[in-house]
Protein backbone atom coordinates (compact mmCIF):
# COMPACT_ATOMS: atom_id res chain seq x y z
CA UNK A 1 0.00 0.00 0.00
CA UNK A 2 3.14 2.34 0.89
CA UNK A 3 4.32 2.34 -2.83
CA UNK A 4 1.04 1.36 -4.40
CA UNK A 5 -0.94 4.60 -3.08
CA UNK A 6 2.20 7.02 -3.28
CA UNK A 7 3.27 6.27 -6.97
CA UNK A 8 -0.32 6.53 -8.12
CA UNK A 9 -0.75 9.70 -6.64
CA UNK A 10 2.51 11.01 -8.01
CA UNK A 11 1.60 9.59 -11.33
CA UNK A 12 -2.11 11.31 -11.20
CA UNK A 13 -2.66 11.63 -15.42
CA UNK A 14 -1.60 8.27 -16.04
CA UNK A 15 -3.51 6.17 -13.39
CA UNK A 16 -6.69 9.00 -14.60
CA UNK A 17 -6.27 7.87 -17.95
CA UNK A 18 -6.16 4.12 -17.77
CA UNK A 19 -9.34 4.65 -14.87
CA UNK A 20 -11.28 6.59 -17.51
CA UNK A 21 -10.39 3.54 -20.13
CA UNK A 22 -11.83 1.23 -17.61
CA UNK A 23 -14.78 3.42 -16.79
CA UNK A 24 -15.89 3.57 -20.23
CA UNK A 25 -15.82 -0.47 -21.06
CA UNK A 26 -17.21 -1.17 -17.25
CA UNK A 27 -19.70 0.94 -18.14
CA UNK A 28 -20.59 -0.53 -21.45
CA UNK A 29 -20.14 -4.06 -19.38
CA UNK A 30 -23.16 -3.04 -17.13
CA UNK A 31 -25.19 -1.12 -19.54
CA UNK A 32 -25.06 -4.23 -22.06
CA UNK A 33 -25.94 -6.19 -19.54
CA UNK A 34 -28.76 -4.38 -18.13
CA UNK A 35 -30.07 -4.37 -21.94
CA UNK A 36 -29.66 -7.64 -22.37
CA UNK A 37 -31.52 -8.54 -18.65
CA UNK A 38 -34.19 -5.48 -20.31
CA UNK A 39 -34.53 -7.53 -23.54
CA UNK A 40 -35.22 -10.64 -21.68
CA UNK A 41 -37.73 -9.64 -19.70
CA UNK A 42 -39.62 -7.72 -22.31
CA UNK A 43 -39.73 -10.88 -24.49
CA UNK A 44 -40.80 -13.37 -22.20
CA UNK A 45 -41.65 -12.10 -18.84
CA UNK A 46 -44.67 -14.04 -18.15
CA UNK A 47 -42.32 -17.31 -18.58
CA UNK A 48 -39.45 -16.32 -16.14
CA UNK A 49 -41.93 -15.06 -14.05
CA UNK A 50 -43.65 -18.74 -13.66
CA UNK A 51 -43.04 -20.26 -10.68
CA UNK A 52 -42.37 -23.64 -12.21
CA UNK A 53 -39.17 -25.93 -12.82
CA UNK A 54 -40.30 -27.75 -15.92
CA UNK A 55 -42.45 -27.17 -18.91
CA UNK A 56 -44.38 -30.31 -20.60
CA UNK A 57 -43.99 -30.52 -24.13
CA UNK A 58 -45.85 -32.35 -27.09
CA UNK A 59 -42.99 -33.92 -28.17
CA UNK A 60 -43.29 -33.01 -31.90
CA UNK A 61 -43.38 -29.35 -31.00
CA UNK A 62 -40.14 -29.22 -31.20
CA UNK A 63 -39.37 -27.81 -28.19
CA UNK A 64 -41.79 -24.71 -29.25
CA UNK A 65 -44.32 -24.06 -26.63
CA UNK A 66 -46.28 -22.08 -29.65
CA UNK A 67 -46.53 -25.59 -31.35
CA UNK A 68 -47.14 -27.62 -28.49
CA UNK A 69 -50.71 -29.42 -27.99
CA UNK A 70 -51.43 -31.89 -25.27
CA UNK A 71 -54.14 -34.48 -25.44
CA UNK A 72 -56.60 -35.05 -22.78
CA UNK A 73 -55.09 -38.43 -22.16
CA UNK A 74 -51.73 -37.25 -21.75
CA UNK A 75 -52.98 -34.57 -19.07
CA UNK A 76 -54.83 -37.41 -17.23
CA UNK A 77 -51.87 -38.74 -17.38
CA UNK A 78 -49.58 -36.28 -15.59
CA UNK A 79 -52.28 -35.65 -13.05
CA UNK A 80 -51.99 -39.44 -12.24
CA UNK A 81 -48.37 -39.16 -11.77
CA UNK A 82 -47.97 -35.87 -9.95
CA UNK A 83 -49.44 -34.24 -7.18
CA UNK A 84 -52.50 -31.62 -8.68
CA UNK A 85 -50.86 -28.49 -7.10
CA UNK A 86 -47.44 -29.49 -8.48
CA UNK A 87 -48.65 -28.97 -12.16
CA UNK A 88 -50.63 -26.27 -13.63
CA UNK A 89 -52.09 -26.39 -17.33
CA UNK A 90 -51.83 -23.69 -19.70
CA UNK A 91 -52.50 -22.84 -23.27
CA UNK A 92 -51.29 -19.72 -25.78
CA UNK A 93 -51.89 -18.08 -28.98
CA UNK A 94 -49.95 -14.95 -30.27
CA UNK A 95 -53.25 -12.76 -31.55
CA UNK A 96 -54.33 -9.14 -32.13
CA UNK A 97 -56.44 -7.31 -29.62
CA UNK A 98 -58.60 -4.45 -30.46
CA UNK A 99 -60.90 -1.92 -28.36
CA UNK A 100 -64.16 -2.02 -29.20
CA UNK A 101 -64.86 0.62 -31.29
CA UNK A 102 -61.29 1.66 -32.00
CA UNK A 103 -59.68 1.00 -35.19
CA UNK A 104 -56.02 0.70 -33.44
CA UNK A 105 -55.34 -3.28 -33.44
CA UNK A 106 -52.59 -4.31 -30.59
CA UNK A 107 -50.17 -7.49 -31.08
CA UNK A 108 -50.51 -9.94 -28.09
CA UNK A 109 -50.29 -13.24 -26.50
CA UNK A 110 -53.26 -14.83 -25.50
CA UNK A 111 -52.47 -17.16 -21.94
CA UNK A 112 -55.19 -19.39 -20.39
CA UNK A 113 -54.18 -20.89 -17.04
CA UNK A 114 -56.19 -21.85 -14.45
CA UNK A 115 -56.83 -19.24 -12.16
CA UNK A 116 -56.54 -20.85 -8.50
CA UNK A 117 -53.01 -22.28 -10.34
CA UNK A 118 -49.71 -21.02 -9.49
CA UNK A 119 -49.25 -19.54 -12.76
CA UNK A 120 -51.90 -17.45 -12.83
CA UNK A 121 -50.60 -13.60 -12.37
CA UNK A 122 -51.67 -11.21 -9.46
CA UNK A 123 -53.61 -8.42 -10.12
CA UNK A 124 -51.16 -5.16 -9.87
CA UNK A 125 -54.05 -3.10 -10.40
CA UNK A 126 -58.13 -3.78 -10.64
CA UNK A 127 -58.94 -7.71 -9.85
CA UNK A 128 -57.04 -10.75 -10.96
CA UNK A 129 -58.86 -13.52 -12.95
CA UNK A 130 -61.80 -15.59 -11.48
CA UNK A 131 -62.69 -19.33 -12.28
CA UNK A 132 -65.92 -19.05 -13.28
CA UNK A 133 -66.20 -15.85 -14.45
CA UNK A 134 -66.22 -16.20 -18.56
CA UNK A 135 -65.04 -13.88 -21.14
CA UNK A 136 -62.78 -11.46 -18.87
CA UNK A 137 -59.61 -10.67 -18.69
CA UNK A 138 -56.07 -9.26 -17.28
CA UNK A 139 -53.60 -7.62 -19.14
CA UNK A 140 -50.00 -6.05 -18.61
CA UNK A 141 -49.65 -3.34 -17.18
CA UNK A 142 -47.71 -1.40 -20.28
CA UNK A 143 -50.83 -1.80 -22.01
CA UNK A 144 -52.25 1.15 -20.14
CA UNK A 145 -49.78 3.25 -21.76
CA UNK A 146 -51.18 2.36 -24.70
CA UNK A 147 -53.99 3.16 -23.78
CA UNK A 148 -56.51 0.46 -22.04
CA UNK A 149 -58.29 0.81 -19.14
CA UNK A 150 -60.24 -1.10 -16.94
CA UNK A 151 -63.95 -2.12 -17.93
CA UNK A 152 -62.80 -2.28 -21.84
CA UNK A 153 -64.07 -4.44 -23.47
CA UNK A 154 -61.60 -6.17 -26.14
CA UNK A 155 -62.10 -8.10 -29.14
CA UNK A 156 -59.76 -10.74 -29.83
CA UNK A 157 -59.44 -11.52 -34.10
CA UNK A 158 -59.23 -15.33 -34.53
CA UNK A 159 -62.35 -16.01 -32.94
CA UNK A 160 -64.17 -12.66 -32.59
CA UNK A 161 -64.48 -13.17 -29.20
CA UNK A 162 -65.16 -10.11 -26.67
CA UNK A 163 -63.69 -9.56 -23.10
CA UNK A 164 -63.70 -7.46 -21.08
CA UNK A 165 -60.54 -6.16 -18.98
CA UNK A 166 -60.79 -6.59 -15.33
CA UNK A 167 -57.44 -5.75 -13.81
CA UNK A 168 -53.44 -5.04 -14.70
CA UNK A 169 -50.80 -7.87 -13.88
CA UNK A 170 -46.87 -6.85 -13.89
CA UNK A 171 -44.24 -8.15 -15.75
CA UNK A 172 -46.29 -10.55 -18.31
CA UNK A 173 -44.89 -10.53 -21.86
CA UNK A 174 -44.36 -12.83 -24.32
CA UNK A 175 -42.47 -12.75 -27.51
CA UNK A 176 -42.01 -8.87 -26.99
CA UNK A 177 -46.02 -8.33 -27.02
CA UNK A 178 -48.18 -7.89 -24.39
CA UNK A 179 -49.56 -11.06 -22.74
CA UNK A 180 -53.84 -11.29 -22.05
CA UNK A 181 -54.54 -14.33 -19.55
CA UNK A 182 -57.76 -15.61 -19.62
CA UNK A 183 -59.09 -18.77 -17.41
CA UNK A 184 -59.36 -21.63 -19.40
CA UNK A 185 -62.82 -21.83 -19.06
CA UNK A 186 -62.81 -18.70 -21.25
CA UNK A 187 -60.28 -20.10 -23.46
CA UNK A 188 -62.47 -23.29 -24.06
CA UNK A 189 -65.77 -21.21 -24.90
CA UNK A 190 -63.95 -19.03 -27.00
CA UNK A 191 -62.73 -22.35 -28.75
CA UNK A 192 -65.98 -23.96 -28.61
CA UNK A 193 -64.65 -26.46 -26.47
CA UNK A 194 -62.72 -27.60 -29.01
CA UNK A 195 -59.15 -26.29 -28.29
CA UNK A 196 -56.98 -28.05 -26.07
CA UNK A 197 -53.81 -26.44 -24.13
CA UNK A 198 -50.27 -26.31 -24.94
CA UNK A 199 -48.37 -27.35 -21.76
CA UNK A 200 -48.26 -27.78 -18.59
CA UNK A 201 -45.67 -25.82 -15.79
CA UNK A 202 -44.57 -28.18 -13.28
CA UNK A 203 -43.19 -28.11 -10.17
CA UNK A 204 -40.37 -30.79 -9.57
CA UNK A 205 -36.80 -32.34 -9.41
CA UNK A 206 -34.92 -33.20 -11.98
CA UNK A 207 -35.16 -37.17 -10.92
CA UNK A 208 -38.57 -36.81 -11.09
CA UNK A 209 -39.25 -34.75 -14.13
CA UNK A 210 -37.46 -37.54 -16.15
CA UNK A 211 -39.90 -40.54 -14.46
CA UNK A 212 -42.71 -38.30 -15.90
CA UNK A 213 -41.40 -38.22 -19.37
CA UNK A 214 -40.60 -42.23 -19.31
CA UNK A 215 -44.19 -42.86 -18.15
CA UNK A 216 -46.43 -40.71 -20.45
CA UNK A 217 -46.56 -41.20 -23.74
CA UNK A 218 -45.80 -38.85 -26.52
CA UNK A 219 -44.49 -35.41 -24.17
CA UNK A 220 -41.29 -34.03 -23.68
CA UNK A 221 -40.06 -32.56 -20.75
CA UNK A 222 -37.51 -29.00 -21.07
CA UNK A 223 -36.74 -26.40 -18.24
CA UNK A 224 -37.98 -23.42 -17.82
CA UNK A 225 -34.87 -21.89 -19.08
CA UNK A 226 -35.07 -24.09 -22.50
CA UNK A 227 -38.80 -23.09 -22.41
CA UNK A 228 -37.66 -19.10 -22.54
CA UNK A 229 -34.95 -20.25 -25.25
CA UNK A 230 -37.32 -21.91 -27.83
CA UNK A 231 -39.55 -18.36 -27.63
CA UNK A 232 -38.29 -17.14 -30.82
CA UNK A 233 -35.71 -14.55 -31.32
CA UNK A 234 -34.50 -15.21 -27.31
CA UNK A 235 -31.66 -17.34 -27.84
CA UNK A 236 -30.23 -14.95 -30.87
CA UNK A 237 -31.15 -11.67 -29.12
CA UNK A 238 -29.62 -13.12 -25.83
CA UNK A 239 -26.54 -14.83 -27.51
CA UNK A 240 -25.54 -11.22 -29.48
CA UNK A 241 -25.36 -9.70 -26.47
CA UNK A 242 -23.79 -12.13 -24.07
CA UNK A 243 -21.22 -12.12 -27.52
CA UNK A 244 -20.25 -8.69 -26.67
CA UNK A 245 -20.73 -8.64 -22.91
CA UNK A 246 -18.08 -11.58 -23.26
CA UNK A 247 -15.86 -9.27 -26.24
CA UNK A 248 -16.22 -6.43 -23.59
CA UNK A 249 -14.20 -8.33 -21.01
CA UNK A 250 -11.27 -9.76 -23.20
CA UNK A 251 -10.88 -6.18 -24.09
CA UNK A 252 -10.56 -5.18 -20.14
CA UNK A 253 -8.12 -7.66 -19.03
CA UNK A 254 -6.30 -6.69 -22.59
CA UNK A 255 -6.44 -2.74 -21.94
CA UNK A 256 -5.21 -3.46 -17.79
CA UNK A 257 -2.49 -6.28 -19.18
CA UNK A 258 -0.63 -4.09 -21.08
CA UNK A 259 -1.14 -0.96 -19.39
CA UNK A 260 0.69 -2.47 -16.56
CA UNK A 261 3.22 -4.38 -18.69
CA UNK A 262 4.15 -1.20 -19.92
CA UNK A 263 4.34 0.56 -16.49
CA UNK A 264 6.47 -2.46 -14.87
CA UNK A 265 9.02 -2.27 -18.13
CA UNK A 266 9.40 1.25 -17.59
CA UNK A 267 10.07 0.78 -13.65
CA UNK A 268 12.54 -2.08 -14.25
CA UNK A 269 15.26 -0.51 -12.57
CA UNK A 270 13.39 0.94 -10.01
CA UNK A 271 12.26 -2.41 -8.91
CA UNK A 272 15.49 -3.38 -9.08
CA UNK A 273 16.80 -0.56 -6.78
CA UNK A 274 13.82 -1.92 -3.96
CA UNK A 275 15.27 -5.11 -4.40
CA UNK A 276 18.61 -3.88 -3.64
CA UNK A 277 17.52 -2.41 -0.64
CA UNK A 278 16.03 -5.11 0.87
CA UNK A 279 12.33 -5.69 -0.82
CA UNK A 280 10.85 -9.14 -1.83
CA UNK A 281 9.02 -9.99 -4.39
CA UNK A 282 6.32 -10.47 -2.80
CA UNK A 283 6.17 -7.40 -1.51
CA UNK A 284 6.11 -5.64 -4.96
CA UNK A 285 3.86 -7.96 -6.75
CA UNK A 286 1.11 -7.16 -4.02
CA UNK A 287 1.80 -3.40 -4.73
CA UNK A 288 1.27 -3.45 -8.27
CA UNK A 289 -1.84 -6.00 -7.36
CA UNK A 290 -3.19 -3.49 -5.26
CA UNK A 291 -3.19 -0.91 -8.17
CA UNK A 292 -4.83 -3.11 -10.15
CA UNK A 293 -7.64 -3.63 -7.94
CA UNK A 294 -7.57 -0.23 -6.58
CA UNK A 295 -8.14 0.73 -10.17
CA UNK A 296 -10.57 -1.73 -11.40
CA UNK A 297 -12.74 -1.02 -7.78
CA UNK A 298 -12.32 2.68 -8.16
CA UNK A 299 -13.67 2.48 -11.95
CA UNK A 300 -16.16 0.05 -10.89
CA UNK A 301 -18.11 2.45 -8.05
CA UNK A 302 -17.99 5.05 -10.30
CA UNK A 303 -19.34 3.44 -13.75
CA UNK A 304 -21.84 1.71 -11.24
CA UNK A 305 -23.10 5.07 -10.65
CA UNK A 306 -23.22 6.46 -13.77
CA UNK A 307 -24.87 3.02 -15.12
CA UNK A 308 -27.62 3.83 -12.30
CA UNK A 309 -28.00 7.60 -13.47
CA UNK A 310 -28.16 6.77 -16.97
CA UNK A 311 -30.73 4.08 -16.87
CA UNK A 312 -33.00 6.94 -14.51
CA UNK A 313 -32.95 9.04 -17.79
CA UNK A 314 -33.54 6.43 -20.22
CA UNK A 315 -37.09 6.47 -21.64
CA UNK A 316 -39.13 4.11 -19.88
CA UNK A 317 -40.09 2.12 -23.34
CA UNK A 318 -36.30 1.06 -23.72
CA UNK A 319 -36.30 -2.14 -22.14
CA UNK A 320 -33.17 -1.73 -19.89
CA UNK A 321 -33.18 -3.70 -16.27
CA UNK A 322 -30.28 -3.73 -13.88
CA UNK A 323 -30.78 -5.73 -10.28
CA UNK A 324 -28.48 -5.80 -7.82
CA UNK A 325 -27.20 -9.64 -8.51
CA UNK A 326 -26.67 -8.60 -12.11
CA UNK A 327 -24.31 -5.75 -10.91
CA UNK A 328 -22.24 -7.43 -8.31
CA UNK A 329 -21.76 -10.56 -10.91
CA UNK A 330 -20.70 -8.37 -13.15
CA UNK A 331 -18.51 -6.24 -10.60
CA UNK A 332 -16.66 -9.13 -9.68
CA UNK A 333 -16.12 -11.05 -13.05
CA UNK A 334 -14.89 -7.45 -13.89
CA UNK A 335 -12.21 -7.67 -10.64
CA UNK A 336 -11.51 -11.37 -11.81
CA UNK A 337 -10.47 -10.37 -15.07
CA UNK A 338 -8.22 -7.37 -14.29
CA UNK A 339 -6.60 -9.79 -11.51
CA UNK A 340 -5.75 -12.00 -14.34
CA UNK A 341 -4.71 -9.28 -16.74
CA UNK A 342 -2.11 -8.33 -14.22
CA UNK A 343 -0.63 -11.82 -13.88
CA UNK A 344 2.32 -10.78 -16.63
CA UNK A 345 3.58 -7.81 -14.95
CA UNK A 346 3.09 -9.75 -11.52
CA UNK A 347 5.89 -12.02 -13.31
CA UNK A 348 7.73 -9.46 -14.54
CA UNK A 349 8.60 -7.87 -11.36
CA UNK A 350 9.29 -11.23 -9.87
CA UNK A 351 11.98 -12.25 -12.48
CA UNK A 352 13.44 -8.40 -11.84
CA UNK A 353 17.04 -9.26 -10.52
CA UNK A 354 18.54 -6.77 -7.40
CA UNK A 355 21.65 -6.69 -9.69
CA UNK A 356 20.11 -4.22 -12.20
CA UNK A 357 20.70 -1.61 -9.25
CA UNK A 358 23.91 -1.30 -8.66
CA UNK A 359 27.25 -0.94 -11.23
CA UNK A 360 26.47 -1.19 -14.67
CA UNK A 361 22.83 -1.08 -15.13
CA UNK A 362 22.96 2.47 -13.93
CA UNK B 1 38.54 -4.57 16.96
CA UNK B 2 35.17 -6.17 16.00
CA UNK B 3 35.31 -7.10 12.37
CA UNK B 4 31.96 -5.48 10.13
CA UNK B 5 32.78 -7.59 7.42
CA UNK B 6 35.03 -10.47 6.30
CA UNK B 7 35.67 -11.69 3.18
CA UNK B 8 37.80 -14.82 2.30
CA UNK B 9 38.97 -16.02 -0.88
CA UNK B 10 35.94 -15.04 -2.93
CA UNK B 11 36.05 -15.63 -6.09
CA UNK B 12 33.24 -14.70 -8.68
CA UNK B 13 33.11 -16.41 -12.62
CA UNK B 14 30.46 -14.83 -15.12
CA UNK B 15 29.17 -16.89 -17.58
CA UNK B 16 29.50 -20.79 -18.30
CA UNK B 17 31.62 -23.08 -21.32
CA UNK B 18 34.00 -21.25 -22.98
CA UNK B 19 32.37 -17.97 -22.48
CA UNK B 20 33.50 -18.24 -18.76
CA UNK B 21 34.97 -14.98 -17.36
CA UNK B 22 36.72 -14.58 -13.79
CA UNK B 23 35.68 -11.33 -12.71
CA UNK B 24 37.43 -11.77 -9.11
CA UNK B 25 40.31 -13.69 -9.00
CA UNK B 26 40.20 -14.64 -4.66
CA UNK B 27 39.60 -11.47 -3.07
CA UNK B 28 40.15 -11.61 1.04
CA UNK B 29 39.48 -8.17 2.88
CA UNK B 30 38.27 -7.40 6.20
CA UNK B 31 36.28 -4.07 7.35
CA UNK B 32 36.68 -3.52 10.64
CA UNK B 33 34.09 -1.18 13.15
CA UNK B 34 34.45 2.59 12.65
CA UNK B 35 36.48 2.20 9.25
CA UNK B 36 36.23 3.26 6.17
CA UNK B 37 37.81 1.72 3.59
CA UNK B 38 37.97 3.00 -0.41
CA UNK B 39 38.47 0.82 -3.51
CA UNK B 40 39.90 2.62 -6.38
CA UNK B 41 40.96 0.77 -9.66
CA UNK B 42 41.05 1.00 -13.53
CA UNK B 43 37.24 0.36 -15.00
CA UNK B 44 36.41 -3.04 -15.74
CA UNK B 45 38.52 -4.72 -12.88
CA UNK B 46 35.78 -5.81 -10.85
CA UNK B 47 34.73 -3.29 -8.87
CA UNK B 48 30.78 -2.72 -8.94
CA UNK B 49 30.89 -7.08 -8.77
CA UNK B 50 33.07 -7.01 -5.55
CA UNK B 51 30.52 -4.76 -4.49
CA UNK B 52 27.73 -6.52 -5.29
CA UNK B 53 29.31 -9.41 -3.89
CA UNK B 54 30.38 -8.16 -0.25
CA UNK B 55 26.73 -6.38 -0.43
CA UNK B 56 24.87 -9.76 -1.18
CA UNK B 57 23.17 -8.76 -4.43
CA UNK B 58 25.31 -11.50 -5.90
CA UNK B 59 26.49 -14.82 -4.80
CA UNK B 60 30.01 -16.03 -5.12
CA UNK B 61 31.47 -18.62 -7.10
CA UNK B 62 33.75 -19.73 -3.91
CA UNK B 63 34.58 -17.94 -0.79
CA UNK B 64 33.31 -17.16 2.15
CA UNK B 65 31.44 -13.65 2.71
CA UNK B 66 30.89 -13.05 6.55
CA UNK B 67 29.00 -10.08 7.65
CA UNK B 68 29.33 -9.35 11.24
CA UNK B 69 29.20 -12.98 12.53
CA UNK B 70 27.16 -14.69 9.99
CA UNK B 71 28.29 -16.81 7.20
CA UNK B 72 26.56 -15.49 4.04
CA UNK B 73 27.81 -17.18 1.22
CA UNK B 74 25.39 -20.34 0.92
CA UNK B 75 21.97 -18.34 1.67
CA UNK B 76 19.11 -18.12 -0.86
CA UNK B 77 17.72 -15.27 -2.35
CA UNK B 78 15.07 -14.64 0.59
CA UNK B 79 17.27 -14.90 3.08
CA UNK B 80 20.14 -12.31 1.07
CA UNK B 81 17.39 -10.01 0.67
CA UNK B 82 16.90 -9.73 4.81
CA UNK B 83 20.50 -9.44 4.86
CA UNK B 84 20.58 -6.79 2.79
CA UNK B 85 17.59 -5.12 4.31
CA UNK B 86 19.15 -5.27 8.12
CA UNK B 87 22.77 -5.44 7.88
CA UNK B 88 23.29 -3.56 4.69
CA UNK B 89 23.18 -0.14 3.11
CA UNK B 90 23.34 0.84 -0.31
CA UNK B 91 24.81 4.13 -2.15
CA UNK B 92 24.46 3.37 -5.64
CA UNK B 93 26.12 5.31 -8.10
CA UNK B 94 23.17 7.69 -9.51
CA UNK B 95 21.11 8.26 -6.28
CA UNK B 96 18.20 5.50 -7.60
CA UNK B 97 15.83 7.72 -5.14
CA UNK B 98 12.68 6.07 -5.93
CA UNK B 99 10.56 8.98 -8.37
CA UNK B 100 7.63 9.00 -6.53
CA UNK B 101 8.55 8.94 -3.03
CA UNK B 102 9.55 12.19 -1.34
CA UNK B 103 12.68 12.77 0.42
CA UNK B 104 11.02 11.77 3.92
CA UNK B 105 9.42 8.71 2.25
CA UNK B 106 12.47 7.34 0.63
CA UNK B 107 13.56 6.87 4.21
CA UNK B 108 10.43 5.85 5.57
CA UNK B 109 10.07 2.79 2.97
CA UNK B 110 12.62 0.87 4.96
CA UNK B 111 10.75 0.69 8.34
CA UNK B 112 7.92 -0.35 5.92
CA UNK B 113 9.61 -3.13 4.26
CA UNK B 114 10.50 -4.30 7.73
CA UNK B 115 7.10 -3.96 9.24
CA UNK B 116 8.45 -1.60 11.88
CA UNK B 117 6.50 1.12 13.61
CA UNK B 118 5.93 4.39 11.76
CA UNK B 119 6.10 6.31 14.66
CA UNK B 120 9.67 5.41 15.66
CA UNK B 121 10.73 5.74 12.51
CA UNK B 122 9.41 9.28 12.08
CA UNK B 123 11.28 10.92 14.45
CA UNK B 124 15.21 8.32 12.99
CA UNK B 125 14.21 10.33 9.80
CA UNK B 126 13.90 13.31 10.69
CA UNK B 127 16.74 13.25 12.51
CA UNK B 128 18.58 11.86 9.84
CA UNK B 129 17.22 14.64 7.23
CA UNK B 130 18.10 17.09 9.63
CA UNK B 131 22.22 15.91 10.28
CA UNK B 132 22.40 15.82 6.50
CA UNK B 133 20.97 18.87 5.94
CA UNK B 134 17.83 17.75 4.14
CA UNK B 135 15.41 18.95 6.37
CA UNK B 136 13.98 21.64 4.80
CA UNK B 137 13.40 19.31 1.50
CA UNK B 138 11.90 16.54 3.37
CA UNK B 139 8.36 17.16 0.86
CA UNK B 140 10.32 17.47 -2.08
CA UNK B 141 10.56 14.53 -4.62
CA UNK B 142 14.13 13.85 -6.30
CA UNK B 143 13.02 15.76 -9.46
CA UNK B 144 13.26 18.76 -7.44
CA UNK B 145 16.49 17.87 -5.86
CA UNK B 146 20.17 18.95 -6.90
CA UNK B 147 22.39 16.11 -7.80
CA UNK B 148 23.98 16.87 -4.52
CA UNK B 149 20.52 17.11 -2.54
CA UNK B 150 20.02 13.52 -4.13
CA UNK B 151 23.24 11.87 -3.11
CA UNK B 152 22.47 12.89 0.25
CA UNK B 153 18.94 12.05 0.71
CA UNK B 154 20.47 8.39 -0.62
CA UNK B 155 23.54 8.03 1.98
CA UNK B 156 20.32 9.00 4.54
CA UNK B 157 18.59 6.48 3.16
CA UNK B 158 21.38 3.97 3.47
CA UNK B 159 21.35 4.67 6.81
CA UNK B 160 18.37 4.70 7.34
CA UNK B 161 17.67 0.92 8.70
CA UNK B 162 21.04 1.19 11.03
CA UNK B 163 23.07 -0.79 8.89
CA UNK B 164 26.42 -2.38 9.73
CA UNK B 165 28.08 -1.32 6.78
CA UNK B 166 27.59 1.14 4.13
CA UNK B 167 28.43 -0.21 0.21
CA UNK B 168 28.97 3.05 -2.15
CA UNK B 169 29.63 2.62 -5.75
CA UNK B 170 30.85 6.13 -7.03
CA UNK B 171 28.84 8.03 -5.02
CA UNK B 172 30.36 11.42 -6.21
CA UNK B 173 30.13 10.56 -10.21
CA UNK B 174 27.67 13.00 -10.48
CA UNK B 175 28.56 15.74 -8.72
CA UNK B 176 31.27 18.38 -8.38
CA UNK B 177 34.47 18.16 -6.65
CA UNK B 178 32.97 20.28 -3.98
CA UNK B 179 30.19 18.74 -3.23
CA UNK B 180 31.61 15.42 -3.91
CA UNK B 181 33.56 15.58 -1.01
CA UNK B 182 30.89 17.32 1.31
CA UNK B 183 28.91 13.93 0.46
CA UNK B 184 32.00 11.47 1.33
CA UNK B 185 32.68 14.05 4.58
CA UNK B 186 29.03 13.13 5.33
CA UNK B 187 29.98 9.16 4.90
CA UNK B 188 32.89 9.41 6.39
CA UNK B 189 31.50 10.78 10.17
CA UNK B 190 28.51 8.95 10.10
CA UNK B 191 30.63 5.84 10.06
CA UNK B 192 32.44 7.08 12.91
CA UNK B 193 29.81 8.29 14.78
CA UNK B 194 27.77 5.28 14.54
CA UNK B 195 30.22 2.88 15.10
CA UNK B 196 29.57 0.81 11.78
CA UNK B 197 31.94 0.60 8.41
CA UNK B 198 31.98 1.57 5.08
CA UNK B 199 33.20 0.78 1.62
CA UNK B 200 33.49 3.44 -1.23
CA UNK B 201 34.55 2.71 -4.86
CA UNK B 202 35.61 5.89 -6.38
CA UNK B 203 37.80 7.25 -9.28
CA UNK B 204 38.31 10.29 -7.29
CA UNK B 205 41.91 10.84 -6.32
CA UNK B 206 40.88 13.92 -4.02
CA UNK B 207 38.68 11.73 -1.89
CA UNK B 208 41.16 9.35 -0.52
CA UNK B 209 42.25 11.48 1.95
CA UNK B 210 39.02 10.86 3.90
CA UNK B 211 39.42 7.58 4.44
CA UNK B 212 41.25 5.14 6.56
CA UNK B 213 42.41 2.81 3.87
CA UNK B 214 42.67 2.71 0.30
CA UNK B 215 42.60 -0.59 -1.55
CA UNK B 216 43.11 -0.96 -4.97
CA UNK B 217 41.79 -3.29 -7.45
CA UNK B 218 43.29 -4.16 -10.40
CA UNK B 219 42.11 -7.15 -13.07
CA UNK B 220 40.27 -8.96 -10.24
CA UNK B 221 42.60 -9.03 -7.52
CA UNK B 222 42.90 -6.37 -4.30
CA UNK B 223 46.02 -4.96 -3.02
CA UNK B 224 47.04 -2.62 -0.60
CA UNK B 225 49.51 -0.62 -3.12
CA UNK B 226 48.95 0.33 -6.52
CA UNK B 227 51.30 -1.64 -9.22
CA UNK B 228 51.93 1.19 -11.47
CA UNK B 229 52.52 4.68 -10.15
N1 LIG C 1 26.65 -10.33 -15.42
C1 LIG C 1 27.84 -10.33 -16.05
N2 LIG C 1 28.08 -11.24 -17.00
C2 LIG C 1 29.27 -11.27 -17.64
N3 LIG C 1 30.27 -10.42 -17.38
C3 LIG C 1 30.09 -9.48 -16.42
C4 LIG C 1 28.87 -9.37 -15.72
N4 LIG C 1 28.98 -8.37 -14.84
C5 LIG C 1 30.19 -7.84 -14.99
N5 LIG C 1 30.88 -8.50 -15.95
C6 LIG C 1 32.26 -8.21 -16.39
O1 LIG C 1 33.05 -8.12 -15.26
C7 LIG C 1 34.06 -7.12 -15.45
C8 LIG C 1 34.05 -6.20 -14.25
O2 LIG C 1 32.85 -5.46 -14.22
P1 LIG C 1 32.56 -4.39 -13.11
O3 LIG C 1 31.25 -3.78 -13.38
O4 LIG C 1 32.74 -5.01 -11.77
O5 LIG C 1 33.72 -3.33 -13.35
P2 LIG C 1 34.07 -1.99 -12.58
O6 LIG C 1 35.39 -2.16 -11.98
O7 LIG C 1 32.93 -1.63 -11.70
O8 LIG C 1 34.14 -0.95 -13.78
P3 LIG C 1 33.73 0.60 -13.81
O9 LIG C 1 34.78 1.33 -13.10
O10 LIG C 1 33.69 0.93 -15.25
O11 LIG C 1 32.40 0.69 -13.16
C9 LIG C 1 33.73 -6.42 -16.76
O12 LIG C 1 34.64 -6.86 -17.73
C10 LIG C 1 32.33 -6.88 -17.08
O13 LIG C 1 32.20 -7.03 -18.47
MG1 LIG D 1 31.35 -0.08 -11.69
Amino acid sequence: MFLALREMKHAKMRYVLIGLIMVLISFLVLFVSGLAKGLASDNASSIQTMTADYVVLDKQSDQRLNRSELTNEQLKELLRLTHKKQMTEFGLQMTTIQKNGASKKTDSTLFAVDPKGFIAPPAAEGQSLKGADKNETVGDLSLKEEGFVIGDRLKEETTGTVLKLVGFTKNQSFSHSPVFHVSLKTWEAMHDGKQSVNAVALKADSEKAKQIEKQVSGVEMISKNDALKSIPGFKEEQGSLLMMIAFLFVIAAFVLSVFFYVITLQKVNQFGVLKAIGAQSGYLSRTVLYQVLFLTIVSLVVSILLTFTVSQLLPASMPFLLNVPLVAGCSVLFLTVSVIGSLISLYQVIKIDAIEAIGRAS
Amino acid sequence: MENKLMLQDVKKTFGDGDQQVEVLKGITLEVKTGEFVAVVGPSGSGKSTFLSVAGALLSPTSGRIMIGNQDISTLGTKELNQIRLKYIGFVFQSANLIPYLTVRDQLLLLPELEHQKHKEAEKIADSLLERLGLLHRKNHYPEQLSGGERQRTAIARAWMNDPEIILADEPTASLDSERGRSVVQMLADEVKLREKAAIMVTHDQRMLDLCDRVVYMEDGRLMSHPSVL
